[in-house]
């Protein structure tokens, strides 16, 4: 490498940082030799879009129609000071976050406090030292580059999560579709479906699976946000491209979606989820699981637990199922939920818990029977809040009485 | 979560205090890092101090087990208690941990 003299503009303009070539700096400054000065140093580092204002209604003109990214503007501005100047640019929402760098030769710490208190972001005291004055504007244009990239790259991710939270919203049945098909089997069913952040690892679905059989499948995917999300949407993939012969039998259909997850998830992933197949025809409920939250199944009786205890699904290569089976008569209930709703935890610390839920949920039947469903989610939110914390599934599948 | 480490010449015990939840990730980063150690160690994990788990948690279990067999150290927890082993038995936990009484 050559050898380089050093001048001024070298050892001010020493370029460490962002180029700053692309900022706009105005200077307020009612002396001739003031702007000029201050304009040499901007150029030192690189900065040559500069426009100036001798005045106070000249900075209101220039400041419109140049678009600064920095001010630098005197305290003792003609006919109003810079001081007053600031107050009111702050006032304006548009330059509420324009750095402003005040110069002033009054120094005593009341003045600098009034500078402050009026919206300057920074002082320069007079007469200015030039590699502080440029070290300063560098230091405040670099901080308003950083401040505009996370803005913008926040903005960006919030665009791109509202997108992933509607094609979420879509994995799950359409409200008119499920309702059609409930009721062209004997069935109702009721969800109830939240996120705790814009995407969740929580995912139910049903369908016909032909002979009057309708399945249920409800898991819920380990961890929060994205990376649960995006195994979601895996788990629906494979449930879609599961052929019938394998939904009408729990276990198997448990086995081969633990085979397919296990190769794909990564050690520590997996999901907990329940699949029930409803027969009407049959008055039955078969169902395997892989260490869900207990469903509850009402019948006249009352409700009772059903096991959904089972290996997680996608941890374990060989994991083995069961498919039990239970009677599911006409204007009996179902009611299927994730663990958002019993890990739940009011004001008081204390957790719902299953049978904090299975109180709950007698507790809804006895007094809203036409509506135990919106009433037991009403009071959960009541107790519980609506901010939540895990996703929330709840499911809620009623047989026509007869 | 809070986790303390006793080691011994053979085996190692972890005890794990509190709630293990999704938030606990980084903590649970330090107790694997307590698993490098020679083929054969035994590394324990005492839960009789941990009042909750959630599922991350028992993902966090998976974890130190399969990095207990990748280093080929002998892995066992023990002393889960209430809603911890709940869990444990819900996802039947017991049938490919090494569960010590």
């Amino acid at each position: 490498m050559e050898g380089s003299i050093e001048t001024p503009a070298s050892l001010y303009g020493l370029d460490l940082g962002l180029p700053l070539g692309d900022f706009r700096v105005l200077i307020a400054d009612n002396s001739r030799f003031n702007r000029r000065t201050l304009a040499r140093f901007l150029q030192w580092i690189g900065i040559d879009k500069v426009a100036f204002a001798t005045d106070g209604p000249e900075l209101m003109d220039q400041i419109e129609a140049f678009d600064p990214d920095l001010l630098m503007i005197d305290a003792q501005l003609p006919p109003i000071d810079g001081m007053a100047l600031c107050r009111i640019l702050r006032a304006n929402p548009r330059w509420r976050d324009l750095p402003i760098l005040m110069q002033s030769t009054r120094q005593t710490d009341q003045i600098r406090s009034l500078c402050f208190q009026a919206g300057a972001t920074d002082l320069l005291a007079k007469p200015i030292n030039p590699g502080e004055c440029v070290a300063r504007v560098r230091y405040h244009l670099e901080r308003r580059a950083m401040v505009r990239e996370l803005r913008a790259f926040h903005e960006r991710v919030e665009r791109d999560l509202k997108q992933a939270r509607s094609m979420q919203l879509a994995l799950v049945p359409d409200s008119e579709w499920l309702e059609a098909m409930a009721g062209r089997n004997g069935l109702r069913i009721d969800p109830v479906f939240q996120t705790s952040h814009e995407v969740g690892g929580d995912f139910w679905t049903a369908f016909e699976i032909g002979g009057g059989q309708v399945g249920v499948f409800v898991a819920d995917l380990s961890g929060h946000g994205i990376a649960s999300a995006i195994n979601a949407f895996r788990l629906h993939t494979l449930l879609t491209r599961t052929p019938a012969e394998e939904l009408r039998d729990p276990a198997r259909l448990m086995t081969q979606l633990n085979q397919r997850l296990t190769d794909i998830l990564t050690v520590g992933q997996f999901a907990t989820a329940f699949y029930g197949v409803i027969d009407p025809a049959r008055d039955t409920l078969l169902y395997a699981a892989a260490g869900a939250p207990n469903p509850l199944l009402g019948s006249r009786g009352g409700f009772r637990t059903l096991d959904a205890s089972g290996m997680l699904l996608g941890a374990f290569a060989d994991a083995e199922y069961e498919t039990r089976v239970t009677r599911f008569l006409p204007g009996d209930t179902l009611f299927l939920y994730s663990d958002g709703l019993t890990e739940a935890r009011d004001r008081s610390d204390t957790m719902l818990g299953e049978l904090g839920l299975a109180d709950l949920v007698e507790e809804a039947v006895r007094t809203a029977p036409e509506h135990p469903f919106p009433w037991l989610m009403a009071r959960f939110a009541e107790r519980f809040g609506t901010g939540l914390y895990d996703d929330l599934t709840a499911l809620w599948i009623a047989r026509d009485p007869l | 979560m809070d986790f303390t480490v006793i080691d011994g010449p053979t085996s190692t015990e972890i005890r794990l205090q509190g709630r293990m939840t999704f938030s606990d990730h980084d903590t649970f980063r330090s107790v694997i890092a307590a698993f490098d150690r020679p083929a054969g160690h035994r590394m324990v994990f005492d839960l009789s101090g941990l009042d909750f788990v959630d599922s991350s948690g028992l993902g966090m279990f998976i974890i130190a087990r399969d990095t207990a067999q990748k280093k080929k150290l002998d892995f066992t927890m023990r002393g889960a208690r209430d809603e911890v082993q709940r869990l444990i038995t819900l996802a039947k936990l017991h049938k490919v941990f090494t569960i010590d009484a």
